[in-house]
């Protein structure tokens, strides 16, 4: 069976669900310059809203998943989880093996994937929330028949709105721990931090703008310069000073314990909920 | 005497002090093109190698910092908070009313400043290490003979790396505590969340690798979206998921209470300090 390798020129891509997801991604893919928005589409049954949306930026919207999947060479499923399997069956015919499947559904197996599909060129890929602002950490699995240059392809689609890195399917719910579950942990982290800028004597919209730039700048610290973060941590603790005063609470405080408690707990609940 | 304006074309930026700061700084410059390099300067006495890092990317490299001042629309006295005294006091008759001041020295007052130099157009900004990457919370405060024209030119400079807000010098313990500190924090965080990924199951890298980009995300909503966090951690905390199963461990492990003692007591040693 040959490979069907589409150059980046000519590739289309479909998005089966038009809803948050697929419009960040579908953004993401326009600014980055990767594909122009007319080589993209979507389907939107009767909600007008969507539709406009979407047609704003120069992406075709058809009224029906099937004009979808027939214009596109990469179909990407970014409907809700209990919707997927309905999705992909109601199109199995239309989906042949030139097409290369993509899931954004969480806790939707590859295995089910292939199987409602009716075959193997699938990839499923696990964004976080952050893809809407173009800060995605997200993660992908290949399926059976998928091919190294089919990840590549779509590590570059959803490097458009963020990072991406590949991982064994069986990591899944301890990505869903950490980088699914991890930005609501920050979120609660920069209102703590504001809180405690507030009880330091900052007046609040101050104490906010600090707290989520403060944490954005360490990140972008730790990301750009690769170095560990512990190192980072000595290399800002001076003899006696603010920080390590700082950090002295933290540890006190059983931080990182508590962090990592919350990372376990949501991998745990991820694996029991997809059991059921 | 009136204030003589600082003109927005022609303006030159010296720095003396020739560190990790200032480089930080005149890289963020050149690179948002707001000067060109040749209208940068700084002065190194005898280390070849500062040298040589400010004039790779085209800033140019005096012997004296009474050179870099005459050279100079506005200074910036990079030097640490031990030597900042003798560096202001040593160039003080070169140092006219008609240049801008700033001081970037942790803990050093605008009184001070003001004192030894006898010029009070000074303004105090507090940055942070995450100037490094472009990403940094400053903080400013303007001196008595500080215009508001002088404080947006400042804003302009340090918003090259980063994100800058306006202070009274009495939050400046404060904002030390929070922005000053909270890197350490985040640092802390980051291999926390990233040791909790190890314990789920996930290969080191790949855990450290999710764990900041989703830092780096999380911060990016926050800061992008303009919502607040409770609202965002409500948006994506589905019933009876995995991201309520964690974040009720931060909860039970009184998580938020800890970085709030970490900025309060980071506040607290700043206070201490400036005492000292």
């Amino acid at each position: 069976m040959e490979k069907h390798q589409i150059p980046m020129e000519y590739l289309s891509v479909g998005f089966i669900g038009a809803g948050k997801m697929a419009e960040s991604i579908a953004r993401g893919i326009v600014a980055s310059g990767l594909l122009p928005p007319h080589h993209m589409s979507t389907a939107v049954h009767s909600n007008l809203d969507r539709h406009d949306v979407f047609q704003s930026f120069g992406v075709n919207v058809f009224s029906s998943n099937e004009e979808v999947v027939e214009e596109s060479d990469v179909v990407i499923f970014s409907v809700k989880p209990q919707v997927v399997k309905k999705a992909i069956t109601e199109l199995r015919s239309k989906l042949t093996k030139d097409k290369l499947i993509v899931s954004v559904a969480a806790g939707i197996k590859l295995k089910d994937l292939q199987e409602w599909a009716g075959h193997d060129r699938v990839i499923r890929v696990m964004p976080n929330t952050p893809a809407a602002v173009g800060e995605g950490a997200s993660v992908m699995s290949l399926g059976t028949a998928a091919t190294e240059e089919d990840g590549a392809l779509v590590a570059k689609l959803f490097g458009s709105v963020g990072k991406m890195f590949k991982a064994d399917e069986k990591m899944f719910d301890a990505v869903t721990g950490l980088s699914g579950s991890g930005p609501a942990y920050i979120f609660l982290a920069i209102e703590a931090l504001a809180d405690g800028g507030v009880a330091a004597g900052l007046p609040r919209e101050l104490a906010l703008g600090l707290a989520s730039q403060t944490v954005l700048g360490a990140a972008a610290m730790v990301s750009k310069t690769g170095k560990h973060p512990g190192v980072l941590k000595d290399d800002v603790t001076s003899p006696g000073g603010t920080t390590i005063a700082g950090v002295h609470e933290l540890e006190k405080g059983s931080f990182r314990a508590t962090l990592m408690n919350a990372v376990v707990a949501a991998a745990n609940r991820s694996r029991q909920l997809s059991q059921t």
